[in-house]
């Protein structure tokens, strides 16, 4: 009686903590969503951004700030803002087509090298949820192990003990696995070593410092990993392994 | 001077030719220079023109000079596009015999029955001073009548700057940025300049500057300027266009002329062997290469009239033709088709810019070849620049290439002009077998995405996160892991109590204790409550002694007041409580063991005290 109380707490709790609504930050976003729909783009950009200056965002509203900025042909900011819905809504179908269909008006078109296949299967193991969506479930797994742990402890029903005993390897076994996959997906989410090309067109020079030797050209929306930075310049890698240094204001990171 | 003799030649044998159309009689008459020394010859020359068979004409009158030999006659003869052009020069040679402002009268002719005449020619004679004698530069007027009038060696040295003159001459000085400004220079000079040569062109900061080619053969024209007569010989054209605004500089124009040099004659022998017209001819004379330049220009640069301006307007300026054109109509889907635009005409070509393409996605375009050509050999700078745009539809249907607009500044109008092109339609089959995107590096998965559009924005109102926020610094994820560790411990402990409980006897009788002696109360109560026989005192005394016993772990069998005394004193209690224990035993074995002889107590009353008693033994063992 009085754990399934504090339980129904808990849940009320944790529910109130997520939902907590901000009136004037959904006026804010369908006011953008008004001016959208009555195609007035840069407005819409306007008060989609005013949100994220507020501090706040979410994956949908970088999906419709990507969609504005396509609009509009801004083909680098739409590949950020899609990168970064696609990071918060990691299997949404939406956000994953649109950044293929924009994608496709980036100038470079980088041949990715093939991945080991085990590799790509643990990749694809990672990306399945976002790492809230991880962190859920393995707050979940951990109190259903436990419970059932602790009442496998204490009560003395054979038939009921075979039940849990069961329950709680599986969830126990889940759990651990889950708790790794967060930690992947937590890294890869909080890195900050990913970025998209902001100008029409870079060079990439050999060291950090103008004049220095040009050794490729990147464009506009490709997506680079940051792999160093030196005062006004961000050595990058393109998905093909190739390196080199730009300017810092060339690049934003995801 | 060769020339010239074979001029004359050309003139006899023309004039044998008749039925030329008439023309105007042009007649007039000039002098080498209008400000002389009272030492000084002047050549009085009178030009006619126009004329086929030429009429005498009387020498200059005028009571302020003496003739001093005249008159020498030349003719020329030019056929330009057909029509001959005929003319004929007389000059004398003139000196003053006073100083001032001396006035030549007009000279008449009669032609056809009509008159014309000369106008009136000033000359400002000032008093030479040096002491130079004019009979010694007096020479006689050469022999031969074609034979023009020459510098004779007696001209003054210091003359000669006036003789010789680079002058840049623009149509106005006021231009839009961007507007087409030709610049001509052009040599003055008298007879006495034999070759000429551009030593450097002019530097003009802020103008995009294009040269005209310059013709092998220079025309050379007559031009008076103050009287004086000159030929005049353009030496280079410019065309200049602006790409700044502001007071612009055109700086000067460098030109080195080999110009005859009239030195003194020495006198020796064979002077009169050397008197000969023939070495008076330039050809004889020495020359030397002097520099001439011309006076910086200053030119103010308007800027192009705001309103109005097209937004299509990208620096045009002057006089623009487009064309367009499309090498098919009907293509099929992957294969390439070449889209010209062209655009013509005279202005800025260098700053023609093509609006861009809008073409749907669907189409994939290649960079535009740019294609200049400027043509600068019509006196003014024309051109043309072509787009050639290679197009390579990616889907089946009907494409359309919308029309492209082009705007212009045009000066003389001083308006803006937006041209329009056609727009075109294509009619692009499919190809069934298509390899598409093998040629454009997309695969077969992004060509099917061409021409797709994005899905549409979600209007449901969003959770709110904290941006940077991560899943660790919310509350509710710790809230419930904590929740899962209690629930462990708890569980844990309870496991823990309970094994106790079960394998440790001693703390199970004490745990135990508690709750049943509060049973046992119960029980004496309803017994108390009834009729309570000699059963209650023991049923009391058997609680009392196994709660103590209970408590302190010490055997039940034959535990009695004797025993418990030493055991609770042990246990260092309270004196008071220890004696009130006993008592009570004491008092309830003497009534259970000497029935009748003590006076009973009421059993509520005893039972009262033992409750009161355990609850005081309860707060100490």
């Amino acid at each position: 009686m009085h754990l399934q109380r504090s339980i129904l707490m808990v849940i009320l709790m944790v529910g109130g903590l997520i939902g907590r609504p901000d009136p004037e930050l959904d006026r804010l976003f369908e006011q953008g969503n008004e001016a959208y729909q009555s195609e007035n783009y840069s407005e819409a950009i306007r008060l989609y951004e005013s949100i994220v200056t507020r501090g706040y965002d979410s994956g949908v509203l970088y999906f419709n700030l990507g969609n504005a900025y396509y609009r509009i042909g801004n083909i680098g900011q739409t590949i950020l803002n899609y990168e970064r819905a696609a990071r918060r809504m990691p299997n949404d179908p939406n956000v994953a087509f649109n950044l293929k269909l924009a994608n496709l008006g980036v100038k470079d078109k980088i041949d990715v090298p093939p991945v080991f296949f085990l590799f790509r299967w643990y990749q694809g193991g990672v990306n399945l949820l976002s790492a809230r969506g991880w962190a859920v479930l393995f707050a979940a797994l951990l109190l259903l192990t436990v419970m059932s742990f602790a009442v496998l402890l204490n009560v003395d029903f054979r038939r009921l003990r075979l039940f849990l005993r069961t329950v709680c390897l599986i969830a126990g076994i889940l759990g651990l696995l889950v708790a790794g996959l967060f930690i992947q997906k937590y890294h890869n989410e909080t890195a900050d070593d990913q970025g998209v090309v902001m100008s029409g067109t870079v060079s990439s020079l050999a060291a950090p410092q103008a004049g220095s030797t040009e050794l490729f050209m990147v464009h506009e929306g490709t997506r680079v990993r940051i792999l160093d930075s030196d005062e006004h310049w961000l050595k990058i890698e393109l998905i093909d392994g190739k390196q080199g240094w730009v300017p810092q204001s060339d690049v934003i990171k995801i | 001077m060769s020339g010239l003799r074979k001029y004359s030649l050309i003139l006899f044998l023309t004039l044998l030719i008749a039925g030329a159309a008439a023309q105007d009689v042009r007649f007039s008459a000039s002098v080498n220079k209008n400000v002389i020394s009272d030492k000084d010859i002047l050549v009085y020359t009178v030009t006619i023109e126009g004329v086929r068979d030429f009429p005498d004409v009387p020498p200059p009158e005028s009571p302020d000079f003496v003739l001093i030999s005249g008159p020498s006659q030349s003719s020329s003869i030019q056929i330009i596009n057909g029509q001959m052009n005929a003319s004929k020069t007389i000059s004398w040679q003139i000196a003053p015999t006073r100083t001032g402002k001396l006035t030549i009268n007009p000279v008449s002719i009669k032609y056809h029955g009509k008159t014309y005449s000369t106008e009136a020619v000033t000359v400002t004679v000032t008093t030479s001073v040096s002491g130079q004698s004019r009979s010694q530069t007096r020479t006689p007027a050469p022999a031969q009548p074609a034979q023009p009038a020459q510098p004779t060696p007696g001209q003054n040295a210091d003359n000669r700057k006036g003789d010789v003159f680079l002058k840049a001459v623009v149509p106005q000085t006021t231009v839009y940025k961007g507007e087409e400004l030709i610049v001509s220079f052009d040599l003055y000079f008298r007879n006495n300049v034999r070759t000429y040569g551009r030593k450097k062109l002019p530097d003009a900061q802020g103008f995009w500057i294009e040269e005209f080619p310059a013709s092998g053969q220079p025309t050379i024209t007559n031009e008076t300027v103050n009287g004086v007569a000159y030929r005049k010989a353009t030496v280079q054209q410019i065309a200049l266009f602006a790409t700044k605004t502001g007071e612009l500089t055109i700086d000067p124009m460098v030109v080195d002329c080999e110009v005859v040099q009239t030195n003194q004659r020495r006198r020796s022998v064979f002077d009169d062997f050397f008197d000969d017209s023939f070495f008076n001819d330039p050809l004889f004379q020495s020359s030397k290469v002097m520099t001439f330049q011309s006076e910086p220009l200053r030119i103010r640069v308007k800027p192009l009239p705001e309103n109005g301006q097209p937004s299509s307007f990208s620096g045009a300026v002057g006089q623009f033709n487009t064309e367009s054109s499309i090498d098919t109509q009907q293509i099929q889907q992957d294969q390439a088709l070449t889209l010209r635009y062209k655009i013509s005409g005279s202005g800025n070509i260098n700053s023609l810019k093509m609006p861009p393409l809008d073409l749907p996605n669907s189409v994939e375009v290649f960079e535009p070849k740019i294609n200049k050509n400027i043509d600068n050999s019509r006196g003014t700078i024309r051109g043309s620049v072509t787009y050639e745009y290679v197009l390579i539809p990616r889907r089946p249907g009907l494409l359309t290439i919308p029309a492209a607009t082009f705007a212009y500044f045009d000066p003389k109008a001083e308006a803006y002009r937006t041209l329009s092109t056609r727009s075109f339609k294509v009619r692009v089959s499919s190809n069934d077998n298509s390899q598409a995107g093998q040629g454009a590096g997309l695969s077969k998965e992004e060509i099917s995405l061409l021409g797709q559009d994005i899905r549409f924005i979600v209007r449901e109102n969003p959770v709110w996160r904290q941006a940077g926020s991560t899943v660790l610094g919310e509350f509710w994820f710790w809230l419930t892991n904590a929740l899962s560790l209690l629930v462990l411990i708890g569980a844990a402990s309870l496991r823990w109590w309970t094994d106790k409980l079960e394998t440790n006897l001693a703390f199970a009788r004490r745990r135990k204790a508690w709750p049943k002696v509060q049973s046992r109360l119960r029980t004496l109560q309803e017994m108390a409550a009834g009729e309570a026989g000699m059963d209650f005192y023991t049923q009391l005394d058997q609680a009392l002694i196994g709660y103590v016993a209970d408590r302190l772990t010490l055997p039940l069998a034959g535990l009695g007041p004797k025993e418990i005394e030493p055991a609770l004193r042990r246990r260092g209690i309270d004196t008071e409580v220890i004696s009130k224990v006993v008592n009570l035993l004491v008092r309830l074995d003497e009534i259970r063991f000497l029935p009748g002889m003590v006076a009973a107590e009421k059993p509520a009353e005893l039972l009262a005290a033992g409750r009161d008693l355990l609850t005081n033994l309860s707060k100490v063992i």
